[in-house]
């Protein structure tokens, strides 16, 4: 029986690139993705919009292993010739896409309706209106739930596990099966997504603080 | 409205043509040899076949035997690591060109790969501790039997196990054998040569093969269509059969000796 | 070679398909309930509880909502074992959905919690009513009138999270589909058929909680 030892803790070490190389492309892809969801479900025409709503609606409503089930197994079909990582590449980004647009579309919402009225009293188009007022403003309040969404993205990155991709929680099975020790490996895998995540999680905390005064309970005053 | 049908029925079916007209590749064989690249799958979590060495890298007998042809081809080796239920779809989705992972000939996956001819063989066994007693297939009732997906042994312990048999599926071999070894499972269904793997490894437990439930040869497996490519391997098979290196591959991973091996 | 598409073979399993789905509900519906009794607690003991309680609910918040839920799962259903605690495939499920769901809902109530005007807490102790009173008859009610589409969201979310549950070998719909795909060949008529069926269970939550919300909550005009 292998003991685990100094080899095996750097095996699943070196897996973390896997799930941040992931987590950032996906988040990026889907960032760009999401942008254009975002204006799509704010479109003035009715079909447009229902195109954006179908498409968040669909990747919000089905679970995430579905999906990577969906694209890995079957994106052969059409002829696509797609090897592991562009497939989960691919599942990833989409589904970030989904949630980023929806998050967008909300803070774009969130822009008082007050900006949209003086800025057409000025005789700004529609693009224009978004793009030097709306967005800029809309940027600002998306940023806390944006970065708690990557969050989200990094351990939804665990999934991936299940159809064989080697990131840090298939390194973990992998050495646990090799070594027997699982009451030592998993919760070695669970401390580094903390790690990983935990600081992303203050940021948001912080940057909504930022944003909002924090109110404290008058429930505990006395 | 019947318009609005009518397109969405064209686009449906538009959609489908284009799915099922996934061209296959019969010249595979020339690509592999214009690309210097081959794309075989490999397991990890299945030993002897496929594992880990202790520099975490892969090894075993099919991955030797991976290696071996990438050699007498003359290209570039590229392992595509799959969990087990992987090994097929990873070929038909051209995610590899082989599938060379102990995949046990049945007239089930015939249906959906074409094999060579076998070039190793293997038997499926219920195994487990000394504390669980199972000698015969009447004494798994009220037992929970664990075994990964889309095995011979998925297909063939269902066939003797009676009624009142707790069968449990796993998606990979890696978590079948944390079951075993954690005792959420009384048994495993697996491959004879992965039993005493996990006995050696886990000599307190004291795992050993309770009954031998079927034996099967195994092949290397292509994607439907790819006939030069089939051709080839055959032929390989037959070479290597015939210089012992098949029977040399065998026999240094799983200690046993290679049994005749017959051909299509 | 063309592929043929082949329903018929889904179809003649749908039973089984069925039956995942209800267990998928089952957990989903289970660790609502138990998770969101956790979390009432939890969130009490961090707006109004005793402090020293609050260092560890926080710990247990964080933890949870910073690792994924598959790690959750295999540290409950592999590592325990060997702390001495052993749980089957289903309870092991279960176990991790609820406490997954406890911590999130903690999280959602707490804010919710933290929402309400402070004239109604003053209001509360200078009628004399204690602290847990005052959660209970004033702040709990309107608190979760808040914060029930964040919950019911979290809930979606969880539901469509508990297809994990399948690595440990849970029966729910997922594993069903795994199953029928290993042993079928037929990945995209499977697949395609579990997530619509996802689809639909996801539709139905939320239609639900819907006309929860309205039955509870905006019908109190007349409190």
């Amino acid at each position: 029986m292998r003991p685990f030892g100094a080899n095996e803790f750097v095996f699943i070490l070196a897996a973390i690139r896997w799930t941040v190389a992931l987590s950032l492309i996906a988040f990026v892809a889907g960032g760009i993705a999401g942008t254009g969801i975002a204006l799509l479900r704010i479109s003035l025409l009715g079909p447009v919009r229902a195109l954006a709503i179908g498409y968040i609606q669909l990747f919000q409503g089905t679970p995430l292993l579905m999906q990577l089930f969906l694209v890995y197994y079957c994106l052969g079909l059409f002829g696509l010739r797609l090897d592991a990582w562009t497939a989960v590449v691919i599942a990833y980004s989409a589904y970030a896409a989904a949630f980023l647009g929806e998050i967008w579309r909300g803070c774009l919402q969130a822009v008082p309706l007050g900006q949209w009225e003086a800025a057409k009293s000025l005789a700004l188009r529609r693009y224009q209106i978004l793009r030097l007022i709306i967005v800029p403003q809309a940027a600002r309040i998306a940023i806390p739930p944006t970065v708690g969404f990557l969050v989200q993205l990094v351990k939804a990155t665990a999934v991936a596990s299940i159809i064989g991709f080697v990131e840090v929680t298939r390194a973990g099975q992998l050495i646990s099966n090799a070594t027997f020790e699982p009451t030592i490996v998993y919760p070695i895998v669970a401390a580094i997504y903390f790690l990983l995540c935990w600081p992303l999680s203050l940021l948001s905390r912080r940057l909504e603080r930022r944003l909002d005064v924090a109110t404290h309970s008058p429930l505990a005053a006395h | 409205m019947t318009n609005m049908l009518r397109c969405l029925f064209a686009a449906c079916a538009g959609l489908f043509a284009v799915a099922a007209s996934a061209p296959a590749d019969a010249q595979a064989l020339d690509r592999i040899i214009k690309e210097k690249k081959i794309r075989i799958t490999a397991q990890v979590d299945s030993a002897p076949f496929g594992i880990l060495d202790k520099d975490n890298k892969p090894t075993g007998s099919e991955i030797e035997t991976a290696r071996q042809i990438a050699k007498d081809l003359g290209v570039e080796l590229e392992l595509v690591q799959v969990t087990g239920p992987q090994r097929i779809p990873a070929l038909l989705a051209d995610r590899a060109d082989l599938a060379i992972s102990s995949l046990s000939i049945t007239t089930e996956r015939a249906k959906t790969v074409w094999f060579a001819s076998p070039h190793g063989a293997l038997s499926i066994v219920i195994g487990g501790p000394a504390r669980t007693n199972i000698t015969g297939p009447a004494d798994l009732v009220g037992k929970k039997i664990g075994m990964t997906r889309a095995t011979l042994e998925e297909q063939e312990v269902p066939k003797i196990a009676p009624p009142g048999t707790q069968i449990v599926f796993f998606d990979e071999h890696a978590a079948t054998q944390q079951a075993l070894m954690t005792g959420q499972v009384d048994a495993i269904g697996a491959a004879a040569f992965l039993i005493s793997d996990l006995a050696k490894r886990a000599p307190q437990l004291n795992i050993t093969p309770k009954f031998t439930v079927a034996t099967a040869f195994y092949a290397i497996a292509v994607k439907p269509g790819n006939f030069d490519l089939l051709q080839w391997v055959n032929t390989w098979v037959f070479v290597n059969k015939n210089n012992g290196m098949l029977a040399k591959i065998y026999e240094t991973h799983t200690g046993v000796k290679l049994v005749d091996l017959p051909t299509f | 070679m063309t592929y043929v598409f082949q329903f018929g073979i889904v179809f003649d399993q749908f039973d089984r398909m069925l039956a995942g789905a209800w267990l998928t509900v089952q957990l989903s519906i289970g660790a609502l309930l138990l998770g969101l009794a956790a979390a009432t607690a939890g969130a009490f003991v961090l707006t109004a509880g005793p402090r020293w309680l609050r260092a560890p609910v926080t710990a247990y918040v964080e933890l949870i909502r910073n690792t994924p839920l598959l790690i959750q799962l295999y540290v409950i259903f592999f590592a325990l074992p060997g702390f001495g605690l052993r749980l089957d495939a289903n309870a092991a499920a279960l176990a991790a959905l609820v406490i997954n769901f406890g911590a999130y809902a903690t999280e959602i109530l707490r804010a919710g919690i933290q929402s309400i005007p402070a004239g109604q807490i003053e209001a509360g102790r200078a009628l004399n009513l204690t602290t847990v009173q005052i959660y209970r008859l004033i702040v709990l009610f309107p608190a979760v009138k808040t914060v029930f589409p964040a919950l019911a969201s979290q809930f979606v979310l969880l539901m469509l999270g508990s297809s994990v549950v399948s690595a440990i070998s849970a029966s729910e719909l997922t594993a069903v589909s795994n199953t029928l795909q290993s042993t079928t060949f037929r990945a995209f008529e499977v697949y395609i058929v579990a997530t619509l069926m996802y689809l639909a269970v996801a539709v139905a939550f939320r239609a639900a909680f819907a006309a929860i919300y309205w039955a509870v909550f905006m019908r109190e005009r007349g409190r």
